[in-house]
């Protein structure tokens, strides 16, 4: 189907949330700030839950909560993420299908993205990513070469000076902010950091 | 690199301590417990007395949890040369193997520990997180299930079933565990809510009730409880929202949503934070309007002004 640009904001976002909870499993929603049609670009992602993923009430409550906020910041959910607890199985768990299907219907080029946890390692040349979209009524792997990741290198260092400052501990994802709400699950602070190591010769990522 | 006790200004005391309350309340800070028990470890084992001994088994479990072989390693080796013939320091080498994803050897030696001593719990529970970590779910539920039979107080094991039956969806049998779970820890305030979310999530009329009754309970228990909080504003709302009930029955909800809605406001703005993310989201929640609801809305009115963008 169409192409998919992941940026670096939000893969880092999804891979520190995925560090943070190595013995949970994670997930969040994809974001878009750009307008529907074309290709799909995540701009940001909102790191949901590492407890419980498939228990109804809190879940519910995230994904409207979400769904309020990016109507008031012109964002669209376009995708979801999850990363299991079992880092050698990343196969898209029912709970995965089902959030990835309600997504669909408001969404219809939503992704579904599998954060496979045998590839998250340093110095891995790899994404540690698997991408499905919606075909024939199924979600299916999409072509590796429709997804596009701007300035690999660049993310991944990133990536790394987050972890060397100690910053990767900003992430807040909403289980967390219940625990203690004065936590902010936009995570204005940590994207404020991202956003300044992001090079400014990028423009838009 | 300097050490733990430049950087935090801490005696070897305080560091001492730190580790006994991490390991007396079960903390799994692994990161912190290795920076901070190799130090001591490493600086001042012969202050420690016998305490040196549960240090090296607490930081050998820390340091399998950071992929720090070299240090669980040796480790276990003191624990060896000190207790030459322990089962609990066999079992230690068993996690060992697990770590390295050597399964097949430490299956081999907790069965080892069984023979010798078949009412082993640890080296039973081992077995177990084997099977959960290969990903063998339901082999799983059936060895904790027969454990249970056997061990039928082990809170732990409950709490374990518990979460692989969610995790298989099997929501009425984690019901069940969490109930044993409740009569046992009547205190607990995250039984109650873990159990009320089961409920909700099976769904039907009368879970969303017991959903509420127990949502509330642990509000009870600890009025603090945010996820209660908003469990409880949205099990009555669904309730309310519903056409099977009676008129009474909806004014009730409809009065408890209310209720919630007006401490989640006042839990916000205690902490100056702005609500009206939150508030307008709960009203939409159980509206049709949005995507991500699943009851139908039938004249509940929960109307919140909004009072502003979320900031840091």
């Amino acid at each position: 189907m169409g192409e998919v640009e992941l940026s670096c904001l939000a893969y880092a976002k999804m891979y520190l949330h995925a560090s943070q909870f190595p013995r949970c499993s994670v997930n969040g929603l994809l974001l878009s700030s750009s307008a529907a049609g074309g290709a799909v670009c995540i701009t940001d992602c909102v790191p949901l839950l590492h407890t419980h993923l498939s228990l109804a009430p809190i879940t519910q409550l995230a994904l409207t909560q979400v769904d309020v906020w990016c109507s008031q910041t012109q964002q669209r959910i376009v995708g979801y993420y999850q990363a299991n607890a079992c880092a050698s199985d990343s196969s898209p768990t029912p709970c995965a299908l089902k959030i990835a299907e309600k997504i669909f219907e408001q969404c219809n080029n939503a992704v579904l993205l599998m954060i496979d946890g045998e590839k998250m390692f340093p110095g891995c040349r790899v994404p540690p990513i698997v991408m499905y979209e919606r075909k024939d009524a199924r979600w299916a792997l999409k072509d590796k070469h429709t997804i596009m990741l701007r300035q690999w290198e660049e993310t991944c260092s990133i990536v790394n000076q987050l972890f060397s400052s100690g910053d990767q501990a900003l992430l807040v994802d909403f289980d967390s902010h219940l625990d203690d709400i004065t936590k902010d699950w936009t995570n204005q602070k940590l994207n404020a950091k991202i956003m300044e190591l992001v090079s400014p010769a990028n423009g838009n990522v | 690199m300097s050490s733990i006790s430049e950087l935090y200004d801490v005696s070897w005391e305080e560091m001492r301590d730190k580790l006994r309350k991490w390991r007396e309340e079960n903390f799994r800070n692994s990161e912190q417990i290795v920076d901070v028990g190799e130090e001591l470890i490493n600086e001042h084992a012969s202050k420690l007395g016998d305490d040196i001994w549960i240090i090296y088994e607490q930081v050998m479990i820390a340091a399998l949890d950071c992929s720090r072989d070299d240090l669980a390693w040796s480790c276990l080796q003191e624990l060896k040369r000190q207790f030459p013939d322990s089962h609990r320091v066999k079992r230690l080498a068993g996690m060992r193997l697990e770590a390295l994803e050597r399964y097949e050897d430490a299956n081999k030696l907790y069965d080892s520990i069984l023979q010798d001593d078949p009412t082993n719990t640890a080296a039973r529970k081992r077995k177990i997180s084997i099977l959960r970590a290969q990903g063998k779910s339901s082999e799983a539920i059936r060895e904790l299930n027969e454990y249970l039979e056997q061990f039928v107080g082990d809170q732990e094991a409950w709490h374990e079933l518990s979460e692989l039956y969610i995790n298989e969806h099997d929501y009425a049998k984690a019901a069940f565990c969490l109930e044993e779970l409740m009569m046992t820890n009547p205190h607990n305030h995250l039984y109650c809510e873990q159990y009320a979310e089961v409920k909700y999530t099976q769904g039907g009329l009368e879970n969303l009730e017991l959903a509420r009754k127990y949502f509330a309970q642990a509000l009870k228990l600890n009025n603090r409880n945010m996820r209660a909080l908003f469990g409880l504003y949205m099990s009555a709302s669904h309730i309310a929202a519903s056409p099977k009930v009676s008129a009474k029955v909806k004014k009730d909800n409809v009065k408890y949503a209310a209720w919630a809605t007006s401490q989640i406001s006042r839990a916000y703005q205690l902490q100056h934070l702005p609500a009206g993310v939150m508030l307008t989201s709960l009203a939409l929640s159980i509206s049709t309007k949005t995507p991500y609801t699943t009851a139908a809305s039938a004249g509940v009115a929960v109307v919140i002004e909004i009072h502003g963008r979320r900031q840091t």
